[in-house]
């Protein structure tokens, strides 16, 4: 291995290990929450509605709570890990060592992508062996989830290195993501939503990721595939940019 | 780039041209210093809280952006070139910023990793600098659970990891006992005389003139004194290193000849 691949390996290593060390609470706990989502959801609410647009409610709502996994964990893994590092004062350990901004970044997005992977991974095992959940459209299903997993493993950082106390991520989390996310359609489908609900789901992001995700899983989409995928690979190449010149500047990072 | 790497031939260890240094709420901790440390040298950059040591050594080792000015490691640019830079230079902060994730040997080694070691050579290492700052014991324990002395010597071992040629010591010994104090002095030493250049700062006089070949005065973000430590005192037209800080800080009447001869004049 070459100096830069210990480098970028190592710093990686650290992001998987920092939750790796606390699985209870960075794995234990999504993994459970998002089992219950498909208990109270899928089971209990799915025996009253057997089908939505033809398709058993309980295997429309998993999708959406695979996609739904993945993002909040790639987003608070990089929040709060970048967010303690800076508080520590051990990101200074990192800033300091020769690794480029684009390392840095990198090796902190990839930790949060790879915790919302294992997540999203184990739910989709259990899913499949549970309630046979199909796959309908793979080319569309991994690039799909991929470009949602590191899109949120961005915003993670993005929000983590802007944010000066606890309170910042936390914010975030519960009054943007979180309801963006409940609003975008994991448990319902938006064209059963009245106006003017049905047209401002259009205009939530997330609505696009989970329809691509629920159309990679079950073959069901309201919206174009190509143009979302596309929009979708745009938005994160904007953030990754955003990403990139913050940490190139070290804003909030370097004094 | 190995650690030994050579850099540019006859290059200082720190060359450090007109830094300035603005701070983005305006305060300037840094009004255009210059400084030149040569290669094994133990220079000692001794000053009042607030006078610039830390914004210094943190333009040197990339943690605070220089506002103008140039900084030269072994002759590469600490900006332009910072890769090269960087991996010359080993760091032991004033502040313990230790990560609370890892044990005492994963601290060491991820800090290896970041410049590149491989795996083999920082077990090696990292054995080796457990060994020396009596750390083997508490190789498995989380950082957080070290007390104040341990955690200080885990960031002296960390800096040295990577064998950097130039080592920033700033205020290493800040609230450690008189054991561990001794034991760093001679470690520093030992070091120094294996071609290690050390930028060191403390507040603790006796021991910088004592310890360092050069010796720099910085206050209000200037360098207004330079040399041996006999050099500076002179300058400041006083005996010892300790009255000339006391000059410089304008405290006079604290000198240790001040007092007795006050207590000679009561008597």
């Amino acid at each position: 291995m070459s100096t830069a691949q210990i480098r970028f390996a190592t710093l990686w290593r650290r992001e998987v290990n920092r939750f790796m060390k606390i699985k209870k609470q960075t794995l234990g706990g999504p993994l459970l929450e998002t089992f219950l989502y498909i208990t109270v959801f899928g089971a209990a609410l799915g025996s009253r509605i057997k089908e939505l647009h033809g398709i058993e409610y309980i295997l429309f709502v998993i999708p959406g709570l695979i996609m739904m996994a993945w993002a909040t964990n790639a987003f608070t893994n990089n929040s709060s890990s970048i967010l303690q590092q800076k508080f520590q004062g051990a990101i200074q350990d990192q800033l300091s060592s020769p690794a480029s901004p684009t390392e840095l970044l990198l090796a902190l997005s990839l930790g949060g992508f790879v915790r919302g992977l294992m997540v999203a991974t184990i739910t989709f095992v259990v899913s499949v062996v549970l309630v046979g959940l199909p796959v309908d459209h793979v080319l569309v299903l991994i690039p799909a989830l991929f470009l949602v997993g590191f899109f949120f493993s961005q915003l993670g950082v993005l929000i983590g290195v802007r944010a000066e106390q606890f309170d910042d991520v936390a914010f975030a989390q519960t009054f943007v993501l979180q309801p963006l996310i409940f609003l975008g359609g994991v448990f319902y489908s938006a064209s059963l939503l009245p106006q003017p609900w049905e047209t401002l789901t259009r205009f939530n992001p997330i609505f696009y990721m989970i329809s691509l995700v629920r159309y990679g899983f079950v073959g069901y989409s309201e919206i174009s595939i190509p143009l979302a995928l596309l929009a979708l690979a745009f938005a994160t190449a904007v953030l990754f940019a955003i990403n990139l010149r913050l940490f190139s500047a070290g804003y909030k990072l370097r004094a | 780039m190995s650690p030994n790497a050579p850099g540019n031939a006859g290059a200082h260890a720190l060359h450090i041209e007109d830094l300035v240094k603005t701070y983005p709420t305006g305060v300037e901790a840094l009004g255009g210093v210059s400084l030149e440390i040569r290669p094994g040298e133990l220079f000692g950059l001794l000053g009042p809280n607030g006078a610039g040591k830390s914004t210094l050594i943190h333009c040197t080792t990339g943690l605070a952006q220089p506002t103008s000015g140039t900084i030269e490691v072994f002759g590469h640019d600490a900006t332009g070139n910072y890769a090269e830079a960087r991996q010359a230079v080993g760091l032991a902060p004033q502040e313990p910023n230790l990560d609370w994730f890892l044990t005492v040997e994963e601290t060491l080694d991820y800090h290896a990793g970041y410049f590149g070691m491989p795996k083999r050579e920082r077990r090696e290492r990292t054995r080796e600098l457990l060994e020396t700052f009596s750390l083997t014991e508490k190789r498995e324990e989380r950082t957080r659970t070290l007390s104040g002395g341990m955690k200080r010597r885990l960031i002296l071992a960390r800096a040295m990891m990577h064998r950097p040629r130039l080592l920033i010591l700033d205020e290493p010994t800040a609230g450690v006992d008189v054991e561990l104090r001794l034991e760093l002095w001679h470690y520093v030493q030992r070091i120094n005389e294996e071609g290690t250049t050390i930028l060191l700062t403390t507040h603790y006089l006796e021991e910088a003139e004592q310890l360092c070949s050069r010796i720099a005065f910085i206050t209000g973000g200037a360098i207004v004194a330079e040399g041996t430590s006999t050099e500076v005192s002179e300058r400041f037209g006083v005996s010892s290193l300790e009255d000339a800080y006391l000059a410089l800080v304008g405290r006079k009447e604290l000198s240790r000849s001040h007092i007795e001869l006050e207590a000679e004049v009561e008597a």
